[in-house]
């Protein structure tokens, strides 16, 4: 439906269309003429990707960035493209000044081990003040602060996003209603998403189903600094034959943190998030950039702990492991850049961590290995 | 007296280059329609990067950008912003492909961008201060 609909969008007018990035990087005609300030082309097209491959020091497992890919590097081959490769295209449509959409296809490796376009975001958003706004349709779920642009690598500096705290999100977006509220305070921006949908996701170890999701989520701009503060609740329930998990519905709430201060030369991030099940698990990671004209050399630090079970629960699969990390992003041409990472992972005690592809017959517990990564990303 | 001649004539030498390198510089204008009188860079910051869309008086703001690579659009991303031009396309790939914003719009020369912020008093913008005439007027010299 949403699908239909966002074709029918693209294909009713051929008016006013350009380039989203290019707009911004002043691809523009040389013209003087005057022209209304909140004149606005109705359809922008755009395109993210990121090109790159992956080696992992395993040969018992393979390392895996997302939730759904169902192999990596390592087990799998020495080199893997599939773990940093992507492109999506974009469009930004304005109806009105206050009724915009949004609708975005992204190829991708998913749980079925290839590279079927899927859609991303596709939405409707009417503003109904300047600093209310309702978007209907599938939106990011903002668990994290940079849930919404996780697939987007030109837009932060690291290779991936930490995926030890990630991960325990791999949902990633709602097919539902999001209400945004925008107010100043002093000298602060406030901004609060309240969501409420659904969701399905394919991830390697399963089908995970999510209803009666309910979230709400603060995002804080001080000077430099930005605050994040989640809180959501869903019924979720995971269906897979292999991990022996049978579809039961278990509620569920994470609470989410984050800070970033970011003074221009260099930049300190960090979250944390704690999941509740029957079982609790607590995440986070830390880290720190400096820029040195256009290279960004910086340090991370991501844990996640072993899920600890309430009362008398079942044990659990525990994914528990830590990783440092260090690496470079250089901005060497307009539109592109290029990055490099080394990560350093050790898995905790009766730890899979979140490798997949793993024999029944090998124990990784307590093993640490390596993981190299190289990745270019662009935008148009 | 001659060498007090020199002396004075050295000064307005100075003085000259001073002035010539303060009208290099880049400025924040407003119409002068507009009832703003002076913002911060904070407060101009947040209007440039999306983050608000209004003037601390709560009437809407509209921001004017300059052409990408030119030398007052450097200058005043790296002076109120403090962002460099990458850096500003990795924020804006953020906001854009996640539908929550579009960048300021793009009008080129500081001519142009006098001309129409001039006629519209909700508008803001930047350019070289010696583009500056009676039309718009300086809120911000950073």
């Amino acid at each position: 439906m949403l699908k239909k609909f966002c074709l029918a969008l693209l294909l009713s007018s051929s008016a006013g269309i350009s380039v989203a990035m290019a707009d911004q990087n002043g691809v523009s005609p040389d013209n003087t003429e005057v022209s209304a300030v909140t004149d606005q082309t109705m359809f922008e097209f755009g395109s993210y990707g990121t090109v790159g491959a992956t080696h992992a020091s395993l040969n018992s497992a393979d390392f895996a960035l997302d939730a759904p890919m169902p192999t990596g590097a390592g087990r799998s081959g020495y080199l893997s493209p599939s773990n940093n490769t992507l492109i999506a295209a974009h469009v930004n449509a304005t109806f009105t000044p206050d009724l915009t959409a949004i609708f975005q296809v992204i190829s991708e490796y998913n749980a079925n081990g290839n590279y079927r376009p899927e859609v991303e975001w596709a939405n409707v958003k009417y503003a109904f003040t300047p600093d209310l706004d309702i978007k209907v349709g599938r939106f990011a779920l903002p668990t994290f602060m940079d849930s919404e642009n996780h697939d987007v690598g030109y837009s932060f500096v690291w290779v991936h996003t930490p995926f030890e705290l990630y991960q325990q999100m791999p949902t990633m977006s709602v097919d539902g209603v999001n209400a945004i509220y925008h107010f100043s305070m002093g000298e602060a921006e406030n901004t609060v998403k309240l969501i409420a949908g659904q969701n399905t996701t394919e991830t390697a170890a399963g089908i995970v189903n999510s209803k009666n999701m309910r979230g709400i989520f603060d995002n804080l701009d001080f000077g430099q600094a930005t605050f994040h503060l989640g809180y959501q609740t869903r019924d979720t329930s995971t269906q897979s034959e292999l991990a022996g998990l049978n579809g039961v519905w278990v509620a569920a709430s994470d609470l989410t943190a984050g800070l970033s201060y970011d003074p221009g030369s260099w930049f300190f991030k960090s979250e944390w998030l704690q999941d509740r099940t029957q079982y609790k698990t607590n995440a986070m990671y830390a880290s720190v950039g400096y820029r040195i004209d256009r290279f960004t050399p910086y340090l991370m630090h991501s844990q996640s702990s072993a899920a600890s079970a309430y009362d008398n629960a079942l044990p659990y699969l525990n994914m528990a492991q830590k990783s440092n990390s260090v690496g470079v992003r250089w901005d060497f041409m307009k539109n592109f850049d290029l990055k490099m990472q080394y990560l350093h992972i050790t898995l905790g005690n009766n730890s899979t961590g979140y490798l997949v592809n793993i024999p029944d017959n090998v124990s990784l517990s307590g093993k640490t290995f390596h993981v190299i990564s190289a990745v270019v990303d662009f935008v148009f | 007296m001659l060498k007090c001649n020199l002396i004075r004539r050295a000064l307005a030498l100075l003085a000259l280059v001073f002035v010539n390198a303060a009208y290099a510089d880049v400025v924040v204008i407003v119409s002068a329609k507009s009832p703003i009188t002076s913002l911060s860079a904070d407060q101009v910051s947040k209007i440039f990067l999306g983050k608000s869309s209004t003037f601390p008086n709560h009437k809407p703001a509209y921001p004017i950008d300059q052409q990408l690579g030119s030398p007052v659009r450097d200058e005043f991303y790296e002076k109120v912003v403090h962002k460099d031009a990458s850096q500003l396309a990795a924020y804006w790939a953020k906001i854009i492909f996640t539908g929550e914003g579009r960048p300021p719009k793009l009008i080129v020369g500081d001519k142009a961008v006098v001309k129409t912020i001039a006629d519209n008093p909700d508008a803001i913008g930047y350019i070289d201060s010696s583009a500056l005439n009676h039309s718009v007027k300086a809120v911000l010299v950073p």
